[in-house]
């Protein structure tokens, strides 16, 4: 997010405000995980916007009156880019790794950021299962979700997890030390390694889940003078401009699938709502099938 | 005013020096020692002892106690052999580099257990130097119990050579060379006159390394893999039962912890005569 933002997004709508109004923008930016920004800005950090990856955190401020406006009105329901969760392998796929299903099979080793700390971890989670229950309602005919099935294989593969990094970013630093056969985490992340030509192959899934990150004004801190520059670059975000350039640096955009060119074709794509939202997703799934049935079995 | 000094020191009765200073003590260790100990023991508890036990009887809990007495156990028989080989080497013999090996066992004291850990992940991880040429054979040791043991020997290194040199050094040499003169071999005299004079620094060295070795917590959560039930030693297991926010699970083993480290330290307190170590 940091480079997209830094290099392209910023310095063109600073350019675009001066020419239009002669005002200098100035943006302070600090980049951190998104439950750390969103507990800075909850004890008095004073941000005006915030964009984070897990629409849990905007609850969060909404529920302390942090934001108040309706943030799903903007465009796109507020998500400004997206990114699905991939599998990472070795260069040339020695292990013939295919989609999540082939995770599950004997002797692959894989390295797993630990569910309960780290949010990229319980994306991962959420794609695993939900590519099953996806696969499993395709098969059926009628639609019908084989949650059986979505256990079986998630039990399956975390047998083959051999280490559980602390966050997303760990275990890709796990990965790229040469442990392990394969690792789950973003497109995003797989395209940066690959950019920096480390030695991986990316396997897109056949289904999988896209992380979307909203972008919030934080209303309790924008004063009546910085208004019109917020809502201005608010709506740069979910500009053409602003979503090619996303794109640029390997997010999705969130408005037009037509920019979306340079990604792995993934059959059958899902988001959060597809069980029922971070609310229903937690508790369901992450405790409720991985922390209870699968980590304590 | 040196004078006045020397004479409250000589008062005769009451000494105020003494309840006071005691006092100070026990209020300076207050906040700093016990409140913190005493706050695992209040909080694990506070819930009833039944939820204590349950806590404790988790499957994973038990894994995880097991997991760090069995690898705490293996690293502290390597590195009391290796203290006892090193030190006697190190104190028999003089040579070129003797005091730069001396200085570099005793270097993992000071360095970040972190760094040990991504150190051995570097060393034998599957690009690593050793590791390059074992794990084509199928032989991986990071994120096993084996990598475990590795993480605990080199924190622990020098604990027990730093217990066992000194009493080398000070070691008289008269009964060792008794005992050459009356025709025992170099065996013989290391078993059975060096080796029983060296029993309480032996003993000490290895309740110190095992103590430290059961509370390693920095090297091995990047050499272990960290899976409960698999490879997730006590420290581990506290530290993942705090951050998924069940502080009582937490407890109840941090509980077990404390009390472990006060059994090992009270023996080598109240054994000092037996162990005759000074």
């Amino acid at each position: 997010m940091k480079e997209s933002l830094e290099k392209a997004i910023f310095p063109a709508f600073a350019a675009k405000w001066k020419q239009q109004h002669g005002q200098v923008v100035v943006f302070q930016s600090s980049f951190a995980g998104s439950e750390t920004v969103t507990n800075q800005i909850l004890r008095g950090a004073p941000a005006d916007i915030a964009i984070l990856s897990i629409e849990r955190d905007v609850q969060r401020l909404q529920k302390d009156g942090f934001v108040t406006a309706d943030w799903h009105s903007l465009p796109a329901r507020g998500i400004v880019n997206k990114t699905p969760f991939v599998i990472i392998v070795r260069q040339g796929n020695p292990k013939g790794i295919r989609d999540f299903s082939d995770l599950a099979k004997p002797g692959i080793r894989l390295i797993h950021p630990d569910p309960i700390s780290s949010g990229g971890a319980q994306w991962s989670i959420l794609a695993i299962y939900g590519s099953e229950l996806k696969k499993s309602e395709n098969e059926s005919g009628e639609g019908e979700r084989d949650n059986q099935r979505a256990l079986q294989t998630l039990r399956a593969i975390w047998k083959n997890v051999i280490s559980t990094p602390g966050s997303a970013r760990e275990a890709r630093t796990t990965f790229e030390l040469g442990n392990g056969d394969a690792l789950i985490t973003y497109e995003l992340e797989g395209l940066l390694m690959k950019e920096a030509k480390a030695p991986i192959e990316i396997v897109t899934p056949q289904s999988t889940i896209f992380s979307e990150h909203p972008a919030v004004v934080i209303d309790k801190n924008v004063t009546a003078a910085k208004r019109p520059v917020i809502d201005a670059f608010m709506q740069y975000l979910w500009s053409d401009e602003a979503q090619q350039a996303f794109v640029q640096f390997h997010f999705y955009s969130a408005t037009n699938d037509a920019f979306n060119t340079a990604f792995g074709h993934i059959e059958m794509p899902f988001a959060i709502d597809y069980f029922g939202g971070w609310d229903k997703a937690y508790p369901n799934v992450i405790e409720g099938v991985f922390r209870d049935q699968v980590q304590r079995k | 005013m040196s004078t006045a000094a020397t004479a409250m020191r000589h008062v005769r009765g009451f000494d105020v020096a003494r309840p006071l200073s005691i006092g100070v003590l026990v209020l300076m260790m207050l906040p700093l020692v016990f409140l913190p100990l005493a706050s695992i023991f209040i909080f694990g508890t506070s819930n009833g002892l039944d939820k204590f036990w349950s806590a404790l009887m988790q499957p994973e809990a038990i894994f995880a106690l097991k997991l760090s007495m069995a690898t705490s156990f293996w690293a502290t028989v390597f590195n009391v052999i290796f203290g006892l080989f090193a030190a006697y080497v190190l104190s028999r013999y003089n040579f070129w580099g003797r005091n730069a090996l001396i200085v570099t066992i005793s270097l993992p004291t000071a360095i970040p257990t972190a760094v040990a850990g991504f150190a051995l992940l570097l060393l034998w991880g599957p690009y690593g130097t050793l590791g390059r040429l074992l794990t084509p054979h199928g032989f991986q040791i990071m994120f096993t119990a084996g990598a475990i043991i590795l993480a605990n020997i080199f924190v622990t290194f020098p604990l027990a050579f730093g217990v066992i040199k000194p009493v080398f050094d000070t070691m008289s040499r008269s009964l060792e060379e008794a005992s050459a003169t009356i025709g025992a071999t170099r065996w013989q005299t290391f078993w059975h006159v060096t080796l029983p004079s060296l029993r309480g620094a032996i003993v000490s060295g290895a309740l110190l390394t095992f103590a430290r070795a059961v509370g390693e917590f920095g090297s091995t959560i990047l050499v272990s893999g960290n899976l409960a039930g698999r490879t997730q030693t006590a420290p581990l297991y506290i530290f993942a039962k705090f951050n998924e926010g069940q502080i009582e699970a937490a407890n109840a083993i941090a509980i077990v912890l404390a009390l472990f480290s006060f059994l090992i330290f009270s023996v080598l307190f109240f054994a000092r005569d037996w162990l005759d170590v000074d």
